[in-house]
């Protein structure tokens, strides 16, 4: 088994199944809450389960934790233009937390479906090249294609060599 | 002979190449630059194809055509590329659309500063209701300490009483012999009897 008190928090499938991708706007957040108390219960859990998803999906948000400086819990946001975002998490549960800032600072559904489909229409799978960038690099690789004659030899009548031959043989 | 005419460190084939083929670098191959050249080629003389003049006039130029069309096309697939990008980044379009970005923006914090207002609300309320039961508590423990206090002096002055009076039928120096003397005549019984069920005797026999 895995070590750790909750580890499924470290798997991929867990991380990839983040929902909150922020714009690209938010530059750093600050989570403030206390280890002890009611009230920050659930940013305890926010921080707990979610930080770890949300960082998967931001790597480039730097994202700050402060224990026990305030008495009730809070989210600051940063954006690139200077502003920032106060979100007051008292006594709110981690769903809540999640969502609220989803609504806020996250992109939305339509803008993230287009921005896979903009992604895939860069890499079209219908072309051929180097392993790292494409994914077949010559014809035959493909199944039900002649294979390539340094693995399987091709059968005689397609080797240029018997052509050759009958050729010369039908001419004399 | 050609060779010796050239002075120049271009390499002969790039002379003679018509202008506009593709050059081929000069390979090693199988053989470093110190192995000696082989028994059946040391009196091989390595001439280039013979080249037609008139062909070649006619090649040079179908392939400066071909080549100004190729690269007029190339070039303006480029443009185009270029310019859908930049219609992308900083057109009319993009515009509109940051600045419906900043609407939403706007509209989102305020959402936000309405929750906070909130939340503020039922913080100052909570804080409210805090601060008084710690004030009713802080009375009620007032309260029980002068409770105690007046409990304690009430105990400590009826211990004094009780020491009073007990103080009367105290011994001392001038009753001694006076209660000397009681003791003497009144002899006290101390003993008892006491059977399986409890029942205590007082009256027995003195000894």
């Amino acid at each position: 088994p895995m070590k750790g008190r909750f580890p499924i928090r470290r798997t991929l499938e867990y991380l990839q199944k983040g929902e909150v991708v922020f714009k690209n706007s938010v530059k750093i957040m600050t989570v403030n809450y206390n280890t002890h108390g009611d009230l920050s219960e659930g940013a305890r859990k926010f921080v707990f389960f979610n930080i770890p998803q949300i960082q998967y999906k931001n790597p480039w948000v730097q994202i700050m934790m402060f224990k026990n400086m305030t008495p009730s819990p809070f989210l600051r946001f940063y954006l690139g233009d200077g502003e920032q975002v106060l979100v007051d998490v008292e006594g709110k549960d981690y769903k809540e937390i999640t969502q609220h800032v989803k609504k806020i600072l996250g992109k939305s559904d339509k803008v993230l479906e287009a921005e896979a489909l903009a992604k895939m229409e860069l890499s079209n799978p219908a072309n051929f090249g180097p392993k790292k960038y494409f994914l077949r690099e010559c014809m035959s690789e493909v199944e039900g294609q002649v294979p390539h004659p340094g693995f399987v030899p091709l059968p005689k009548e397609m080797t240029g060599k018997y052509r050759a031959k009958l050729a010369a043989v039908s001419d004399d | 002979m050609l060779r010796a005419i050239s002075r120049s460190h271009t390499p002969v084939i790039r002379l003679l190449a018509p202008q506009s083929e593709v050059l081929v670098q000069t390979v090693r191959g199988r053989k470093s630059r110190t192995d000696p050249k082989a028994k059946s080629k040391i009196g091989r003389i390595k001439t280039p194809p013979p080249v037609d003049p008139v062909e070649m006039v006619v090649l040079k130029e179908r392939f400066t055509e071909y080549n100004l069309i190729t690269r007029a096309l190339r070039l303006e697939f480029k443009e185009e590329m270029l310019r859908k990008r930049f219609e992308e980044e900083v057109g009319s379009l993009a515009e509109e659309r940051a600045k419906q970005e900043a609407e939403e923006h706007r509209s989102l914090m305020a959402w936000n500063d309405a929750e906070n207002l909130r939340l503020r609300k039922i913080r100052e309320q909570r804080m409210q209701r805090e601060t008084e039961a710690k004030e009713q508590r802080q009375r009620e423990a007032a309260v029980l300490r002068q409770q105690e206090l007046e409990n304690y002096i009430k105990e400590k002055e009826r211990e004094i009483l009780q020491l009073q009076e007990e103080a009367k039928n105290f011994i001392t120096l001038d009753n001694l012999d006076q209660r000397i003397e009681e003791a003497l005549d009144n002899p006290k019984n101390y003993n008892f009897a006491i059977d399986k069920e409890g029942r205590v005797v007082k009256r027995t026999a003195f000894q």
